[in-house]
């Protein structure tokens, strides 16, 4: 395996993998407070699958490191010391139970669009990952959905909430994705092409993400924070305002708006439970 | 007596859907027991899927073959194993049903 290659791979790997670990912070919040005890257990479920998430690619991105003398605690190590980035959408706050739905509903959507094109890669073992993973996120989208509904369909307090929870999401949605091309921030988009681990640019994947959900969005009466949003029909590419990339610059440095709390809470969840790892390893000597 | 250290180890994931199903490979896991392991197992590849059993086997304990030996799967023509090389019975018993074989006819 080229030296480059596996670099990349752990990049990316550890990064998601650790991802999915910070991605169920946000949504955690809303256990305690779910609407109704069905919410509760399935935003409950939706936080335990992106756990596992987290397990399958440190699973496979400690395989990777392991010929450079690495394991998984120094993968999660790295986020504490900054070597290895949460996904730029995990930076944002969620104040309301809409922002539940939206993440669930959009924001999944969006994975679901680039995990789908990582699934095809040429590295295996991830893919195989993905494949377990994309099929969970299916259900995800759908929990998402089902709160985003019966929020449309609710009072006007309830569809005011979920107007105003697209607001803050849509220009981290539009991030989600990374900068179009011709930009400094996108280097490492040529490796991957180059070595098939993915086949579409950043910009490709967010017109996917638009031709998929403008049109469901606009079906619940929603109204998408971007005048200048519209479809050219000849060539079929969706026009919109760029947003301010120097805040998702500010996002890599973990300076977004809650990249410090996340990492706080992240760090004393890993001390905390530091006693159950130790208990782990540990077998308890016993009298014969 | 001191307290025994454990090491984590990785273990390969099978699981069989039902008895008469085959054990399925699922994934990977790292343990530092086999219970541990087969805790983690339900918990990370069987939270919606039925199992009937679960098996984890610590990857160094598996003995596999490697790419560089796949292809000695695929080497030369196996037809004399496989029914597809005795397609040709069918035209023959469609034939000698409808004009059954005789000595006289054989030289």
């Amino acid at each position: 395996m080229p030296d480059d290659y596996r670099q990349y791979l752990i990049r990316l790997i550890a990064m998601h993998g650790i991802s999915e670990i910070m991605g169920a912070l946000p949504e955690k919040e809303w256990v305690p407070r779910a609407p109704t005890l069905h919410r509760k257990l399935a935003i409950l479920a939706k936080v335990q699958d992106e756990l596992g998430h987290g397990q399958l690619l440190l699973r496979v991105a400690e395989d990777l490191v392991a010929p450079l003398g690495m394991n998984r605690e120094d993968l999660l190590n790295g986020l504490f010391q900054g070597t290895i980035h949460f996904h730029n959408v995990f930076h944002m706050p969620a104040p309301t139970w809409a922002d539940a739905g939206i993440i669930g509903w959009l924001v999944d959507g969006a994975a679901i669009i680039t995990q789908g094109m990582l699934a095809q890669g040429s590295y295996a073992p991830y893919c195989r990952a993905l494949e377990r993973i994309i099929a969970e996120e299916s259900f995800h989208i759908q929990h998402g959905e089902s709160i985003c509904i019966a929020l449309a369909e609710g009072t006007r307090a309830q569809r005011q909430m979920l107007q105003e929870a697209l607001n803050r999401w849509w220009e981290p949605l539009i991030f989600f994705f990374g900068p179009p091309p011709k930009s400094e921030l996108t280097k490492h988009q040529d490796l991957g092409l180059m070595y098939r681990l993915r086949n579409k640019t950043n910009e490709e994947l967010r017109q996917r993400f638009f031709h998929k959900y403008v049109p469901r969005i606009q079906a619940l009466g929603l109204t998408i924070p971007d005048p200048n949003l519209r479809l050219d029909k000849e060539t079929n590419t969706w026009h919109y305002t760029q947003p301010d990339w120097s805040k998702f610059k500010a996002i890599l440095r973990n300076e977004g708006p809650m990249s410090r709390a996340r990492l706080t809470l992240r760090h004393s969840a890993w001390e905390q439970n530091r006693w159950v790892r130790e208990v782990l390893s540990t077998r308890a000597a016993v009298a014969v | 007596m001191a307290d025994e250290r454990l090491e984590y180890h990785i273990y390969e994931v099978f699981a069989q859907e039902s008895q008469m199903a085959p054990a399925v490979h699922q994934f990977s896991l790292l343990a530092s027991s086999p219970d541990m392991a087969l805790i983690l197992a339900k918990e990370n590849f069987l939270r919606r899927q039925k199992a009937w059993s679960v098996w984890v086997v610590r990857r160094d304990h598996i003995h596999r073959t490697g790419p560089a030996e796949a292809e000695m799967f695929d080497r030369m023509d196996k037809t004399y194993r496989e029914t597809e090389g005795y397609r040709y019975l069918k035209e023959k018993w469609r034939r000698y049903k409808q004009e059954p074989l005789t000595a006289q006819g054989m030289t």
